[in-house]
């Protein structure tokens, strides 16, 4: 045991924990301010009375009492995008190339996770089980779905990005659009001629929809707390994978290799690192994380189709660039703070709007950060600022 | 090897009358099969097929050109409206050749990939949409609940003039959208050009309210025409409806009409295209393509450069949104969706990249392979499913197959593998995009 | 006045001072060389008179024109022409073509000129092929005009790169290590069309070169950096005999290395 310690490097282990609580805590709490602010600037105006006439509640105390559900559902979504993104930023830090079909990668991911719960609800071992049970099952399910979309991600690699490594850029970007493509189809037809449908709706077992609930009092506002134990799943796997490819990265020698091949491959290669491996290894690393973000996402909304991997694919994209693409911390960071505003807009537009935007412009709101994050910042939040070379 | 040793032997072949010959027998071999067969893919495929050899082979210009306008202005429209499926074939091939001929300048030429290009289709075809239909005065209505018998905000005829606007506006909206992003490295702009496209797709699908002014999810209807005057039907009639077997109606001739616009706006595609391809415009488009910054040292400005590229493809776009939104009478939301983006792409890049000859044979390619081959096979399965039949080795009941195996349906699968393939095998396309061989010399203009 | 004079340009990436305090002028009309080992900010130096960096602090007057904050398009424009120490072509464009590319900003062809093929354009076109063909010819390149860029051979590509430089008429010409990987008769020939082109076109030269053949056979004045500064700047005798040349060269062991006998 001593022996092992020594092995462990524990600083490793606690530094991202401290960095996500600070994170979660930093933007929810920003977040929350601006937002209040907000609500009492607007109390008073046509939004207020509007809303007072409606629910007969006034702006600033609607906002509050929905505030903690609003930074728990959006601290769940931000860690998955969260992993997605850490598969984004991976590859384009060894590579720098867009691997436009991660977001299949993820849909696989959730698709053979919520297969095999079917498989064992069919089995009948769901129902009845016990908690630990459930848990164990799930666990299964995730790691089962982790080989999946890590395996199809170093498949992909090896088949259609390894051959044009050397293309111009647009080359490999194409051949990725046409996977993801590919990939979604493919989904549909497995799905569609074993199962007969292609939406797949997660079983229920388990205590995962129960609901931790709190009330408290906050001056004349009742606050809500309704936290559901699938939120808190989410957010405790993501966090273990996220403090597990810390360490990988950053305390052993693969990722000491890893780090070195995104410096620079030519110079990684002549060092005696096989390059190609390492490559492997990273797209692995991204599709692991990136099959378990799609469980955990299928956990949470239960209902999946071929098609899911678009959008979290994009946001997640959005939250690497947001956070400075090729930087896993940035990554981290970006896809908490794109899973809050997300939430946030989706959950405050129609009441500060009057009802003429509401949540449906949830999905476009990533684009619009993203297009501005590019606009003035467009080496990210924590990316370097590196000159184009001549 | 083979494919070398092929190119000899077809070079071979195709020298002095050969080509005349070959290209005349395809054209009446192909048309009487046509006519002959109305309902047969394959004699569609012969047919349609003569424009290759009207390209390949070898032939003095001015027969070809006159070959071609007797195709494109009598035999199809004769053909089509004796089987009108087959004109919507090629009216879709027609748009797609138009809309690919458009990506091509800002992906071939320029090397910007944009994966949002129908945005700015959508963006005309709402144009028109709006005004050239009732929508105006339901912007107060929620969808579905207005009243009948609302009059329309324009006539008919103010599609020509929205031809132009939707030119104007298209351009306007791509330097808009491009001005901020043009400074971006090109995988940036393809992930920006993409969101721009979802943008776009969502405000159309909700911009129902606060006030109506897309109908939301269920479109717009009914979206006027120019009108056709009763003379252009009769002169049809008189010349035609022998050949045709029976008397041409007014829609029918609407669609030809359509077919003819879409025919026009390629000819105007190509015709811009060529002439800014050879010219100072498209030697900097290329240059930005081959290297950005040798370019920019060259005193090339290129975000200039880059955001002419995005206008020219975008207005394209835009004049056959129009086009689309009067011809179909109907658009919604649905139309433009990504994967539209992605397969005018696929026809750019399984074409050839750059290539005008290229681009038009992938359009025709893809919606040929879309609309008749997929939709053929799908349609043959469903023969089978109701059939008795069984294969006969592994046992299996054509009636147990799945009614989800639907090939029309999977699209998606033929784009995405056509674009791995041709990036891994073959990235610069079925016809290969030329550099122009120019003859000079110095001492004559010494 | 000089052509060219830059004052106290410094220039930083992240912690590293790629070009530090340096301040050079350059008179109308001559060949001057810039030196120095591996990594000296040679090709940062170039990269940031034509503005595709932009300096920390410092000044830059071409002309009596200051170029800080211009566009790298616009610099060009001003009449400041290179070529690239790892070739860039545009390799799939004819050898003809990349020359008229560099003729970019002096074509007045309007889009609708273009579009009509009037008369005008027409004629510029003309001009603008028989220049480049004139050109071509003039750097040494004999009926390749419609071979594309990449299939040349390596030193027709430097050479190409030239006759592209040379289209935009300039009257500074930045060669970033014009030399490199060329054979002895190569070079000599490149020697020789340097001075042509000085001597014919009137056009003043300054040139990156690691073969110290070259630059102490061409070069009226030299100017050494090392760690991003100017350390010397004379004439080739005085740069051959300065001590801390010598050091520089001489003091770095292996990269040095090969420096060494050519400074002899
Ligand atoms: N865009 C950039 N970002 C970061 N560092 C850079 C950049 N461009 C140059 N450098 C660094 O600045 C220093 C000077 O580089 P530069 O290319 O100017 O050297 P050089 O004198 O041209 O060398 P060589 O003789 O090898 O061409 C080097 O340490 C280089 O790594
Ligand atoms: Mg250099």
């Amino acid at each position: 045991m001593k022996q092992f310690l020594r092995y462990l490097n524990v600083k490793e282990l606690v530094r991202p924990i401290g960095q996500m609580l600070a994170f979660s805590l930093g933007s929810a709490a920003v977040m929350s301010a601006i937002i209040l602010v907000l609500a009492l600037v607007l109390d008073k105006t046509a939004v207020g009375t509007a809303l007072v006439n409606k629910l007969n509640v006034s702006l600033f105390s609607y906002t509050l009492s929905n505030l903690p559900q609003v930074v728990i559902d959006g601290l769940t979504i931000g860690f998955v995008y969260a992993a997605i993104a850490l598969g984004y930023t991976m590859v384009y830090g060894v590579l720098q190339f867009i691997n436009f079909a991660h977001s299949e990668i993820f849909a696989v991911g959730a698709f053979v996770g919520v297969e095999v719960l079917i498989f064992l609800q069919t089995l009948g071992v769901l129902s009845g089980a016990s908690v630990f049970m459930a848990y164990a099952y799930l666990s299964l399910a995730i790691l089962l779905a982790m080989l999946a979309a890590g395996g199809l991600a170093v498949t992909v690699e090896k088949i259609a990005y390894r051959p044009l490594r050397n293309a111009p850029r647009l080359v490999p970007l194409t051949a990725a659009i046409g996977v993801s493509f590919l990939l979604q189809d493919l989904i549909r037809l497995v799905e569609g001629l074993t199962t007969g449908q292609f939406n797949r709706i997660i079983p229920t077992f388990g205590n995962f929809d129960d609901r931790i609930t709190g009330k408290m009092t906050l001056g004349a506002t009742k606050l809500f707390i309704g936290i559901s134990v699938k939120s808190i799943i989410v957010i405790v796997a993501a966090v273990l994978m996220l403090v597990a490819l810390n360490y990988l990265v950053n305390a052993t020698k693969v990722g000491k290799a890893i780090r070195a091949v995104s410096q620079d491959m030519r110079t990684a290669s002549l060092m005696g690192i096989n390059v190609n491996r390492i490559i492997s290894i990273t797209f692995l690393v991204g599709g692991l994380l990136g099959g378990a973000a799609g469980l955990l996402y299928a956990l949470k909304f239960t209902r999946i189709d071929p098609f899911i991997g678009f959008f979290p694919g994009i946001k997640a994209f959005t939250a690497a660039v947001l956070g400075g693409i090729g930087n896993m911390t940035g990554a981290l960071l970006g896809g908490i703070i794109l899973g809050l505003l997300e939430t946030f807009a989706g959950s405050y537009l129609g009441v500060f709007t009057m009802g003429a935007a509401g949540s449906e412009y949830k999905d476009i709101f990533a684009f619009s950060i993203l297009i501005l994050v590019l606009i003035f910042r467009p080496q990210g939040l924590m990316g370097k600022n590196v000159g184009q070379k001549a | 090897m083979a494919a070398t040793s092929f190119k000899e032997v077809f070079d071979k072949l195709n020298q002095g009358v050969v080509g005349y010959v070959v290209i005349l027998l395809h054209v009446v071999a192909g048309s009487y099969l046509v006519y002959s067969q109305p309902r047969s893919n394959l004699a569609f495929l012969v047919f349609i097929s003569s424009l290759l050899s009207l390209y390949f082979f070898r032939a003095d210009n001015r027969f070809k050109i006159l070959v071609g306008m007797l195709l494109a202005l009598v035999i199809i429209p004769v053909i089509g409206v004796r089987n009108i499926f087959y004109l919507e074939v090629i009216f879709q091939i027609s748009v797609f050749a138009a809309l690919s001929l458009g990506l091509n300048i800002v992906v071939g030429f320029t090397g910007l990939l944009n994966l949002g290009y129908v945005a700015f289709y959508a963006v005309g075809a709402y144009l028109w949409a709006f005004f050239g239909s009732q929508q105006f005065y339901v912007l107060n209505y929620a969808p579905g609940t207005q009243p009948p018998d609302l009059p329309f905000l324009l006539p008919g005829d103010a599609f020509y003039l929205f031809l132009l606007v939707a030119v104007i506006i298209a351009a306007i909206t791509g330097i808009l959208l491009g001005l901020p992003v043009m400074r971006l490295k090109g995988d940036y702009l393809a992930i920006v050009t993409l969101g721009f496209g979802e943008v776009i797709r969502v405000l159309a699908n909700n911009l129902d309210k606060p006030i109506n002014l897309t109908n939301g999810p269920q479109g717009i209807t009914p979206i006027q025409r120019p009108t056709m005057p009763e003379w252009v039907v009769d002169l049809f009639n008189s010349l035609f409806s022998g050949v045709i077997g029976h008397d041409v109606k007014l829609a029918d001739m609407y669609n030809v009409m359509f077919y003819f616009f879409a025919l026009l706006v390629i000819i105007a595609i190509i015709f811009v295209t060529k002439r800014l391809d050879d010219s100072k415009i498209g030697r900097a488009w290329t240059a930005v393509r081959e290297d950005e910054i040798a370019a920019v040292a060259q005193g090339i400005p290129i975000v200039r450069m880059k955001l002419l590229a995005f206008a020219v493809g975008a207005s394209f776009a835009g004049l056959m949104g129009v086009l689309l939104a009067a011809s179909r009478t109907f658009i919604s939301p649905e139309s433009f969706n990504f994967m539209q983006s992605i397969g005018v792409l696929s026809m750019v890049i399984l074409g050839g990249i750059g290539s005008i000859p290229g681009v038009i044979l992938g359009a025709a390619v893809l919606t040929i392979l879309n609309l008749q081959v997929l939709q053929g096979f799908s349609l043959y399965l469903n023969d089978l499913r109701q059939s008795d039949a069984v294969i006969p080795v592994i046992n299996f009941a054509w009636k147990d197959l799945s009614t989800q195996l639907d090939p029309a349906k999977y699209q998606k699968l033929l784009f995405g593998l056509i674009l791995i393939i041709m990036m891994i095998f073959r990235p610069e396309g079925l016809i290969p995009a030329k550099r122009r061989k120019r003859d000079v010399s110095v001492d004559e203009t010494k | 006045m000089a052509l060219l004079e830059m004052a106290n340009i410094t220039k930083t990436f992240g912690g590293l001072k790629a070009i530090s305090d340096v301040t050079f002028s350059l008179e109308k009309g001559r060949i001057v060389s810039i030196i120095g080992p591996n990594g000296a900010g040679k090709t940062t130096f170039f990269n940031t008179l034509t503005g595709i960096y932009r300096p920390d602090t410092g000044t830059i007057k071409f002309n009596g024109k200051s170029l800080v904050g211009l566009r790298t398009d616009q610099i060009a424009a001003c009449g400041i022409a290179r070529t690239f120490q790892n070739i860039r072509l545009f390799a799939d464009m004819t050898v003809i073509e990349n020359i008229m590319v560099g003729m970019h900003v002096h074509l007045k062809q309007s889009p609708l000129q273009t579009l009509l093929r009037l008369p005008g354009f027409n004629r510029e076109e003309k001009e603008a092929e028989v220049k480049a063909l004139r050109l071509m010819q003039y750097v040494g390149l004999n009926n390749v005009e419609n071979e594309l860029a990449k299939n040349l051979p390596y030193g027709a590509q430097r050479r190409l790169e030239i006759a592209r430089a040379l289209a935009a008429d300039p009257q500074l010409l930045l060669l970033d290590e014009p030399a490199a990987g060329m054979n002895p008769q190569e070079t000599e020939d490149i020697i020789k069309l340097f001075r042509d082109i000085r001597d014919n076109m009137g056009i003043t030269i300054l040139l990156i070169e690691h073969d110290m053949r070259v630059v102490m056979n061409i070069s009226e004045d030299i100017c050494v950096m090392d760690y991003g500064e100017k350390i010397a700047q004379g004439s080739p005798a005085e740069i051959r005999n300065n001590t801390k040349v010598i050091e520089a060269y001489l003091g770095r062991g292996a990269v040095a290395g090969q420096h060494e006998e050519k400074l002899q």
